[in-house]
C-alpha cells in the first residue's frame, strides 16, 4: 500500500512537504490558536510567526527577541553578565534541538515551507523546460560563507547590540525583517500585511525592501536554480552548526567508482559537488539538506546512505536507482513516458 | 482596489488563499450605534503588558468606565507588570493564572498608588494573567477587568478565560496571540455572561481614546462581534512609534451593564489596538521591490548554450 502511494523516496518527501507546509502555514486551525498551542516555537524551519494562521514558530525568532530584549537590556541594566540572562536563550536552544536531534538538517529538507516552495517551482520549471543553472565547483564555495554572515550578523550580533542600546531599535530582529518565508507565508494566508512596506521610518522601509526583492527574486529564481535562497538561509547555518549532533546523518562510504559517474552531485540541489568525490564526514556537508536525493541517485548498492543512529533508513541501491532513472533525470528533469521517448541514455545506464 | 492586490498578489505564489481575519472598513451595520467624539486630552498609547506611559490622566477624558491601565516599565525591568486603576476604587487587584497551584490561579494583590506590580506565580506557567479590580456597594457592582502579558511559556489562557470570575463579564473569544493585536478594521467576538451563563440581546459599549462610542450588541449565544472602529490619528510630532518602533497602541474599553432586581451591575474589559494593517504601510512599495527582486532573477531563464552554464534539455 505504501510502495503505491510512495514508489520512491522522493515522491514520499514531496508528500511530507505538502503536509509540512500546510502545518507550517495553516496549523493554527489544527494544533490551536496561541502560543502555548504551537508545536513549538523553537521550530529548526522557517514557519513564521507572523503568520497568524501558523502551526508553530521559528527558532530564529525567539533567538533574536532574547539576545535583543534578555540579553542586551539585562547587560545594560545589570552593568554585568549573569547566568539569568542566557537561561530562557538557553530553553529556546534546549527546545531547537529536541527537534533537531530527531530529525537533523530534514527539517531543511523535508520541513521548512520555503523550502518546499522554492521546490514545487523548481519542479514547474522543469516541466516548462526552462535552463538549469547550477554553481560549479568553483564559485559555490562563494555563496556557502553567506549563511554563516547571515547567522552572526542577523540573528545574533544587530539584535544583541539593539539591546544594548547601541544600534536603534527598528534593528532589533533583523532577520525576520528581510525573511523571504515571512512574505512567502503571510500572502499563502491571503494576507498582503506582510508584503507592504513600512514608511516613515528609514531602517524598516530598507529592511522591508530587502527582504520584498528576496522574495521577488527567490520566486523566479527557482524556476532556474535550484533553492536559491536556502543557499543563504541562516537557518541552513544554525542546523550545520548542530549536525554532527543529531544520530539523523548521510553515511557515504569510500567506492573505487566514487568521482566518476558524478550523478550524485548532480542530483543534489544544493550543488554540493563534495557528495561524489568526498566519503565519511567530509560527504555530509554543512550545505546538505538531507533531502536524499543522492541517496536515491547513487547506482551503487549501499554506498550513500541515510542513517538514524545505528539504523539504515535508506541507501543507495542499483535497482531502485534505475526505476528512479526512468521518470526523472538526477538534476529533476522529467522524463517523457517510456512509450515516446527514444532508448535509455548513458546515464541511465551508468 | 485593495481585494485586487490581495489576489493578485495571493496568485502569484499560484496556490490557494485562505483568509485570515480579512480586515473589513468599519460599516454601519443593524444594530451598531456609532459616535465620534474629539478629545484633544490624548497621551501616548501602550499595550497591556508594560508599554503604556505612566501618569495616563488622560483616561479619565476619554471613558467614564472602569479601568486598568498598565504603567511603563523602565528599560531592561522584566518579570512584572505595573498595572493602575482608573474610574475605581479597589483595595485589591484580583490576579487569575493561566495554570498552576489552587493559591496560584487566584491572587489577590494589595493595590498601591500609583501602580500595582503584578508578577507571574512561576516562569512556566503561561503567558496571559487575567487581572479585576471589584467595586462593590448594596446598590451597584462594578468590575474592571484585562489581560496581561508575561514572556512565560505554559498553559494557553483558553480555561482561564472560560473559567467564571465575577457575577458580570466580558470574556474575549480569543485574545490577541503574541505577534498579534486588536486592530481597527478588524472583527473580534467578545462572549457576555451573567453569573455563568451567556447574556442575550445585551448592549455591549465600545470607546476608544480616540473618542469613537459604539454599541454592538450579543447574539443569541451571548457573543458580541466588535468592529474596531477606523480612528487612529494622526501621529504626533517628535512622539515615536509604537513598543520599539513596532505599531502605535492605542486604549479601549469594553462595557456592559445588566440589572438584577435591585442591584446594577456595571463589567469593564480595556485593553489595547493597533492601527489596520495598511496605516503607515505602502503596499505598491512592497509590489515594486518585489517586482523589482523578480526583474533581478529573470536573466537566469535566459536560454544560453554556452561554458558552464547547462541547459534542462
Amino acid at each position: 500500500m505504501l510502495k503505491t502511494l510512495f514508489p520512491t523516496l522522493g515522491r514520499f518527501r514531496l508528500a511530507v512537504q505538502i503536509v509540512m507546509l500546510l502545518v507550517t502555514v495553516y496549523g493554527s486551525n489544527l494544533v490551536g490558536y496561541y502560543m502555548a498551542e504551537k508545536i513549538s516555537n523553537a521550530l529548526p524551519a522557517l514557519s513564521c510567526a507572523y503568520d497568524q494562521q501558523n502551526g508553530a514558530y521559528c527558532v530564529l525568532i525567539p533567538t533574536q527577541h532574547q539576545l535583543h530584549h534578555r540579553v542586551g537590556e539585562a547587560i545594560v541594566k545589570a552593568q554585568q553578565f549573569t547566568l539569568q540572562m542566557v537561561v530562557p536563550l538557553f530553553f529556546t536552544l534546549l527546545t531547537f534541538f529536541a527537534f533537531f536531534f530527531v530529525l537533523s538538517k530534514a527539517f531543511c529538507g523535508w520541513v521548512c515551507p520555503l523550502g518546499t516552495l522554492q521546490e514545487l517551482i523548481g519542479k514547474l520549471g522543469r516541466r516548462l523546460n526552462l535552463p538549469l543553472r547550477r554553481f560549479d565547483n568553483g564559485n559555490v564555495g562563494k555563496v556557502r560563507p553567506v549563511k554563516w554572515l547571515m547567522v552572526v550578523i542577523l540573528v545574533l550580533l544587530l539584535p544583541l547590540l539593539t539591546g544594548l542600546g547601541v544600534t536603534p531599535h527598528s534593528l532589533g530582529n533583523p532577520y525576520c525583517d528581510i525573511c523571504p518565508s515571512r512574505i512567502a507565508t503571510t500572502l499563502l494566508t491571503g494576507s498582503t500585511e506582510q508584503l507592504a512596506l513600512r514608511s516613515g521610518d528609514g531602517i524598516a522601509f530598507a529592511l522591508g525592501a530587502i527582504a520584498n526583492t528576496l522574495i521577488g527574486f527567490t520566486l523566479v529564481a527557482a524556476f532556474a536554480l535550484r533553492q536559491p535562497f536556502c543557499r543563504i538561509c541562516p537557518m541552513l547555518g544554525f542546523n550545520a552548526a548542530f549536525q554532527r549532533l543529531s544520530p539523523l546523518r548521510l553515511v557515504k562510504k569510500e567506492h573505487d567508482k566514487c568521482g566518476k559517474c558524478g550523478i550524485c552531485a548532480k542530483a543534489c540541489p544544493m550543488d554540493i559537488h563534495e557528495i561524489a568525490r568526498e566519503h565519511g564526514a567530509k560527504a555530509y556537508h554543512e550545505d546538505c539538506t538531507l533531502c536524499g536525493r543522492c541517496v536515491e541517485f547513487c547506482p551503487d548498492d549501499g554506498v550513500i546512505q541515510m542513517k538514524w543512529g545505528p539504523l539504515t533508513l535508506f541507501q543507495s541501491n542499483r535497482e531502485y536507482y534505475k526505476q528512479r532513472m526512468k521518470g526523472e533525470m538526477p538534476e529533476g528533469t522529467l522524463k517523457p513516458p517510456a512509450a515516446s521517448r527514444p532508448a535509455a541514455s548513458g546515464a541511465e545506464n551508468a | 482596489m485593495r481585494s485586487i492586490v490581495n489576489i493578485a498578489a495571493t496568485a502569484l505564489l499560484a496556490l490557494l488563499p485562505l483568509s485570515g481575519w480579512a480586515a473589513e472598513r468599519p460599516a454601519m451595520t443593524p444594530g451598531m450605534e456609532h459616535e465620534h467624539r474629539n478629545h484633544d486630552g490624548k497621551e501616548g498609547a501602550g499595550p497591556p503588558g508594560g508599554e503604556s506611559r505612566q501618569g495616563m490622566r488622560a483616561s479619565r477624558e476619554w471613558t467614564r468606565y472602569p479601568l486598568i491601565l498598565p504603567v511603563m516599565a523602565p528599560r531592561g525591568e522584566r518579570g512584572g507588570n505595573t498595572l493602575d486603576l482608573r474610574n475605581i476604587a479597589a483595595d485589591v487587584l484580583d490576579v487569575y493564572a493561566p495554570d498552576g497551584s489552587p493559591e496560584q490561579l487566584r491572587r489577590q494583590v494589595p493595590t498601591i498608588a500609583g501602580g500595582t506590580r503584578v508578577e507571574p506565580v512561576s516562569s512556566k506557567n503561561g503567558n496571559y494573567y487575567w487581572v479585576t479590580a471589584r467595586e462593590a456597594n448594596e446598590e451597584r457592582v462594578s468590575v474592571a477587568s484585562t489581560a496581561t502579558f508575561f514572556s512565560n511559556p505554559g498553559a494557553a489562557p483558553t480555561a482561564l478565560l472560560l473559567q467564571a470570575k465575577h457575577d458580570l463579564e466580558i470574556v474575549p473569544q480569543p485574545l490577541p496571540r503574541e505577534h498579534g493585536s486588536y486592530r481597527e478594521s478588524e472583527k473580534w467576538k467578545f462572549l457576555l455572561r451573567y453569573q455563568g451563563k451567556p447574556l442575550a440581546g445585551k448592549k455591549l459599549m465600545l470607546e476608544t481614546e480616540f473618542g469613537s462610542r459604539i454599541a454592538f450588541t450579543s447574539d443569541a449565544d451571548g457573543i458580541a462581534t466588535v468592529l474596531f472602529p477606523y480612528d487612529f490619528k494622526a501621529e504626533e510630532p517628535g512622539k515615536g512609534g509604537g513598543h520599539h518602533g513596532g505599531p502605535r497602541r492605542a486604549k479601549f474599553v469594553l462595557a456592559v451593564e445588566h440589572e438584577d432586581g435591585s442591584k446594577h451591575y456595571l463589567t469593564a474589559f480595556n485593553y489595547s489596538y493597533s492601527p489596520d494593517a495598511e496605516r503607515g504601510k505602502n503596499l505598491w512599495a512592497g509590489l515594486g521591490f518585489g517586482a523589482f527582486g523578480m526583474l533581478l532573477a529573470t536573466p537566469l531563464l535566459r536560454r544560453k548554450k554556452s561554458n558552464g552554464e547547462k541547459s534542462s534539455q
